[in-house]
């Protein structure tokens, strides 16, 4: 199977550079999530691998060969669109062969794909039926059909699930994930939503502005996030982050803001950052309402919003929100009464005040993927 | 709709009477006012619909309609249906759809509404009115009896007042005398001469270009080259009207199934083969004559009088030598010399009272009005003293309607004189505006007697008119097809002569030509 | 509300949308006034009619204009050039725009598609008797270009506005020049409604720009085509005649005579409105059942339809 690598890939249009020489390899099989807020160029440069925009500059290699002038039709890879592009006209086993007709393949052929493709994603019955009589996720189901009938190097989806509601959403999350451990062809998958990017991803890749941010696992993007703005948009809900000013040596350093104070993890870059603005990082998982040592934070309880096993105790910290997520053990009545939590320091982030950074980052054993 | 437009029209009768008092009040010519024309004590006013192609109304601030208020104290206001179209039918057609009538009905093709209207109560019969009321209109129609019968409905009476047109001539042959003398040619005196004269036009290059590009013969309306039938004493038309039927001897005929129309096809055909008539005569439309002349091109025609000796003024300068001199018809294979065309004594146009006029006598008088010496001066000339001035007991235009800019018609046209209402034309009128070369080819025109007689129309009766109406139409189009298959030489008239009488007779045409006689011998008391 | 009565509940109606009752009501009153009450005009078909006499108090006669109709050689024979004319104004002049809207949409350049653009719409603004002026010029044995193309090829020079068996192409031809260009633009419109994802699917999946013409924007205009074609064959004998009458001669009526120019010609003769509505008449049923034909064809078979 083969792999993508992006080298110094750049997009432009005119004087506009909406991407910015990003380095990205995609190891064969592997499924890649290009993550990012909106017009952060993540479709763009999906785009540039299925060839649908020209490559302004760098190069983009697909199974060992750059295919910067290779037409689309010839780089061996197949798209999923966010609107499906099914073919009003053409019923369901025509959308499927589509791309086989096209490329002039044996009848027999052709409809043995549509059989088998139609088997797998359980659209058999429906083969007959236009477009317009089917629903929203079997509209999906068909878009794939399209792709993966044509047994391509790579799959290209532009956030195919966009258009589907949110319980839909969770089903074909999982389908694809089915599908990509079955027929385990190489995938980059572009999404604004961090959700589907955890749970499908083998590596994110967390995007901004046109570059990348910080590229991993999904555990390591939430532990171990580059930056304040990885930590702001990985997890649900995503890093707490208060902005404070570090105290103390490199022995017990500590951070204080509003007049409260808290532990922060024993890193050496600290030492020298004292009385420097920082801002410290704390999980909602992290916050433990339970008394568990010396160091409590008061905040001001807002709300509480009830998800049944936990709930999220939406609470005022310094004047900024913050949100704590706690196990309701069945009752929710002693959440109303919260006015303090806990972190311990070994779960604390800290990052730069200017630069947003974090310091320490350690290596761990997720980084560099499968 | 009709609401509306009855409220509109009392909104602009109010309006145009105060415009109308003021400019009556504003108004001094006590030359006329001596009060021996006068038609009422009390000034009346009678409403009036008159669609014309100039104006498609009437203007009450015509100098002439003021003129004719001081002298008559009849005042005819505005009330035409239709102003906003074309087409004068279409707005009588409007009038008469709309239900309310105005006093007084006039304008353009009025004679056939007229006649088929009237029998059903739309106008007022108008014979004894003439009689009783209308001493100069009376003594008119004594005098030319014929033209009261062509105008008669089939009930046998009138029901308007025509509008008379004066002078004889109209279309006349013209041909290059610059080119005859090129060629040391004598002008064509006979049938086979003009044969031999276009051919010579043909190929002697008269134009002296060098180039073959000479159209021998030509005309504005195709309907002129068919019309060269008459050399062979073949006929085309009874009237001024294209395709007209004719009147000989008592009998009501078609030239288009005669003997003579057969032979006259059959050698104007081979003319068009030979290229001696325009070969796009059919398409070429009414800029021929601009276009060829222009190019020095053209070399006869058979077209009007006046417009065309025009063409020696308007090309001295552009065409060198150019010379186009009216010359008297050829004689015929059999020594006739005949023209065809000329004015017709009668139009469809003029005026008729209403079945709602209060007024009937009054009105009857101011129609007579304008066949009073008077009253004809001012519907030709226009205003006494103002437009022109009476000199040795002829009305003579001033000066600057002669030498006016614009044309001397349009002239009367903005003043309310010459337009179709019905009045007697005075070819006086034309005759000081007429350039010396028509007027000379008039006079030569009038020393022969090339005219011949007119058929002046009938008027059906409905049984009569349903014939008419189911067949004529179709037998008319049959026959110009043809025609000018024939002339084109697509078709063989001499071939296809049989089977083309036969197809007449079988369309009706028999028919017809009975309903015609019978209409025309009720008509004109055979 | 049980005790509620219709005219309350009509009364509740109207006062709750009537902003939307007073938006429909000239749309409504525009199809009573011009459409509808001018129905009750059909009827002098069957009358002897006066204007005079006005509508009511005109004697019927039953078929006779009727009969006088079908007994006509040149009415039947002008039946027949409507249908010739309109059949292959439509077999020839039906396709033509909808090729241009294809062209249209492949041509990238802008300045130079606007430029095409242009040039195909403006004979749509010109008058007929312009167009006729062009024609009967372009046409000249003497002056004409097509006739100087075809003496430069060394043939003789054709008199073409007076050969029936011209006639037909050059009105046909007229008609595609005149306003093919300004129907493309209802095709064009059709065409931008498309997805671009569509054709960007295509692309990834192999489609060539020919293979999307044919596969993708094609069949996705289908819909605006189908509703035009109905359209047009219910106006299938609306010849436009003003161009007939600028275009024709005795000569040619063999073949240009068509029903509209035969009543036009008709009611000059004779003001004869009846049998020129009782023409009418027949014009309008005849459209009424093509249109009924082609819109039950057209559910039947593409699933798409006017009503």
């Amino acid at each position: 199977m083969s792999g993508v690598i992006l080298d110094k890939v750049v997009k432009r249009y005119g004087a506009v550079e909406v991407v910015h020489a990003i380095d990205l390899t995609v190891e064969p099989q592997e499924f890649v999530v290009l993550v990012g807020p909106s017009g952060c160029g993540k479709s763009t440069t999906l785009r540039m691998i299925a060839g649908l925009e020209e490559i302004s500059d760098g190069t983009v290699e697909i199974d060992g060969r750059v295919v910067n002038r290779v037409a689309p039709k010839d780089r061996d890879v197949a798209m999923v669109f966010q609107n499906y592009a099914l073919y009003p006209h053409l019923n369901v086993a025509d959308n499927i062969a589509f791309g086989l007709r096209i490329r002039r393949t044996p009848k027999a052929e052709v409809l043995a794909s549509i059989e088998e493709v139609a088997g797998i994603l359980g659209l058999t019955e429906y083969l007959d039926r236009r477009p317009a009589d089917l629903s929203g996720g079997q509209r999906q189901r068909v878009a794939m059909g399209r792709a993966i009938v044509r047994h391509p190097k790579v799959f290209l989806f532009d956030e195919p699930l966009s258009n589907l509601d949110a319980k839909l959403r969770t089903q074909m999350r999982a389908e694809i994930k089915r599908l990509h451990k079955r027929l385990g062809v190489t995938s980059v998958y572009v999404t604004h939503d961090q959700v589907e990017a955890m749970t499908l991803a083998d590596r994110i890749v967390v995007m901004q502005d046109g570059h990348i941010e910080q590229i991993g696992t999904p555990m390591d993007l939430f532990l171990n996030p580059v930056n304040t703005f990885v930590a702001g948009f990985i997890g649900s809900p995503p890093m707490n982050q208060i902005e404070a000013i570090v105290e103390g040596g490199a022995d017990a350093p500590r951070a204080t803001f509003a007049g409260q104070s808290i532990a922060l993890p024993k890193l050496d870059e600290l030492s020298s950052r004292v009385g420097e603005k920082v801002t410290i990082g704390i999980r909602p998982e992290h916050a433990k309402i339970e008394p568990a040592g010396a160091d409590a934070i008061s905040v001001e309880l807002d709300l509480v919003e009830t998800l049944g096993s936990e709930a999220l105790l939406h609470t005022t910290l310094a004047g900024n929100p913050f949100i704590i997520k706690a196990e309701t053990g069945g009752d929710v009545e002693h959440l109303n009464q919260v006015t303090q939590f806990w972190a311990g320091p070994e779960t604390i982030k800290v990052f730069d005040g200017k630069t947003g950074r974090a310091f320490g980052h350690p290596a761990t054993s997720y980084q560099g993927g499968s | 709709m009709k609401l509306e437009t009855h409220q509109g029209r009392k909104l602009m009768r109010r309006l145009t009477l105060m415009a109308a008092a003021l400019a009556t009040t504003a108004f001094t010519a006590p030359a006329f006012a001596d009060g021996h024309l006068q038609i009422v004590d009390e000034p009346l006013e009678l409403t009036v619909h008159l669609h014309w192609p100039r104006k498609q109304s009437y203007d009450e601030t015509w100098p002439v309609e003021l003129a004719a208020r001081e002298m008559t104290g009849i005042h005819l206001k505005d009330a035409t249906a239709g102003s906003n179209v074309k087409d004068s039918l279409e707005a009588f057609n409007l009038l008469l759809a709309g239900g309310d009538l105005p006093d007084i009905v006039g304008g353009h093709l009025l004679k056939n509404n007229v006649n088929k209207y009237g029998p059903e109560g739309a106008f007022v019969p108008l014979n004894d009115l003439i009689d009783e009321h209308a001493p100069n209109m009376k003594a008119f129609f004594d005098a030319r009896p014929e033209l009261r019968q062509a105008i008669s409905a089939a009930d046998g009476n009138m029901y308007y007042i025509p509008y008379l047109p004066d002078g004889k001539y109209g279309r006349a042959y013209f041909i290059r005398q610059d080119w005859l003398d090129a060629l040391g040619l004598p002008q064509p005196q006979n049938v086979d001469e003009v044969y031999e004269t276009l051919k010579a036009f043909r190929d002697g290059d008269p134009n002296g270009n060098g180039e073959k590009d000479e159209v021998p013969f030509f005309a504005r309306n195709w309907e002129e080259f068919p019309r060269l039938v008459t050399l062979w004493d073949a006929r085309t038309s009874g009237s001024d009207t294209y395709h007209d039927f004719l009147v000989q001897d008592g009998k009501i005929q078609h030239g288009y199934a005669q003997e003579n129309y057969k032979i006259g096809i059959k050698n104007l055909a081979k003319w068009y083969a030979e290229g001696l008539i325009d070969p796009e005569v059919f398409t070429r439309g009414s800029s021929s004559r601009d276009y060829l002349l222009g190019e020095n091109l053209g070399g006869m025609t058979h077209d009007w009088f006046a417009s065309t000796a025009g063409y020696n003024t308007k090309l001295a300068d552009t065409v060198e030598g150019f010379e186009f001199a009216a010359m008297i018809p050829p004689e015929s294979v059999s020594g006739v010399r005949m023209e065809e065309h000329r004015r017709i004594p009668i139009k469809p146009d003029g005026w008729a009272i209403s079945y709602q006029n209060e007024h009937p006598v009054e009105t009857i008088k101011y129609f007579d009005f304008f066949f009073t010496p008077e009253g004809r001066n001012l519907s030709n000339f226009g205003v006494e003293g103002v437009h022109w001035d009476m000199v040795d007991g002829e009305p003579i235009y001033k000066p600057e309607i002669v030498s006016g800019e614009r044309a001397v018609n349009s002239q009367m046209y903005d003043i309310g004189a010459q337009i179709q209402r019905g009045y007697w034309q005075d070819y006086r009128y034309e005759i000081q505006w007429t350039n010396e070369i028509a007027l000379a080819g008039i006079a030569l025109y009038d020393e022969g007697d090339y005219l011949v007689d007119q058929f002046l129309g009938v008027a059906f009766n409905e049984e009569e008119q349903s014939v008419f109406d189911k067949y004529w139409s179709s037998i008319r189009t049959y026959m110009l097809e043809r025609q000018q298959a024939w002339l084109l030489g697509t078709g063989d008239v001499e071939a296809e002569w049989d089977d083309y009488l036969a197809d007449l007779d079988r369309q009706g045409f028999n028919d017809v030509v009975a309903v015609m006689q019978s209409a025309y011998d009720r008509q004109y008391g055979q | 509300m049980p005790d509620e009565t219709r005219f309350q509940r009509v009364l509740f109606v109207l006062r709750r949308d009537w902003q939307l009752y007073l938006m429909l009501a000239p749309t409504v009153i525009w199809l009573l006034l011009f459409l509808y009450k001018p129905m009750y005009g059909l009827q002098i078909a069957f009358k002897d009619y006066s204007i005079f006499r006005g509508i009511a108090a005109s004697p019927w006669v039953g078929l006779e204009h009727f009969h006088t109709l079908f007994g006509s050689d040149q009415f039947v024979r002008a039946v027949k050039n409507t249908v010739i004319i309109s059949a292959f104004s439509l077999l020839f002049g039906f396709p033509v725009p909808i090729l241009l809207a294809l062209m249209f949409n492949e041509i990238l350049h802008k300045t130079f598609k606007k430029t095409a653009q242009t040039i195909v719409y403006l004979p749509h603004f010109i008058s007929s008797v312009i167009i006729a002026g062009i024609v009967i010029t372009a046409f000249s044995p003497s002056v004409g270009i097509i006739n100087y193309l075809i003496s430069w090829l060394g043939f003789e020079p054709i008199y073409f506005l007076t050969k029936p068996e011209w006639f037909r192409p050059i009105f046909i031809g007229t008609g595609i020049w005149q306003e093919a260009g300004f129907s493309s633009i209802v095709y064009l419109a059709a065409i931008a409604g498309v997805s671009p994802t569509l054709y960007e699917s295509a692309v990834v999946d192999g489609a060539s720009r020919w293979q999307m013409m044919w596969k993708i924007t094609l069949p996705s205009i289908m819909t605006t085509i189908i509703i035009m074609l109905i359209i047009r064959i219910g106006n299938l004998l609306e010849v436009s005649f003003e161009m007939i009458i600028l275009l024709y001669q005795p000569a040619t009526f063999e073949t240009a005579d068509v029903v509209n120019t035969w009543i036009y010609r008709q009611g000059l003769q004779g003001g004869q409105y009846d049998l020129a509505a009782a023409a009418g008449l027949f014009n309008a049923v005849v459209a009424f059942v093509l249109v009924i034909a082609a819109n039950s064809l057209s559910k039947r078979y593409s699933r798409t339809s006017l009503w």
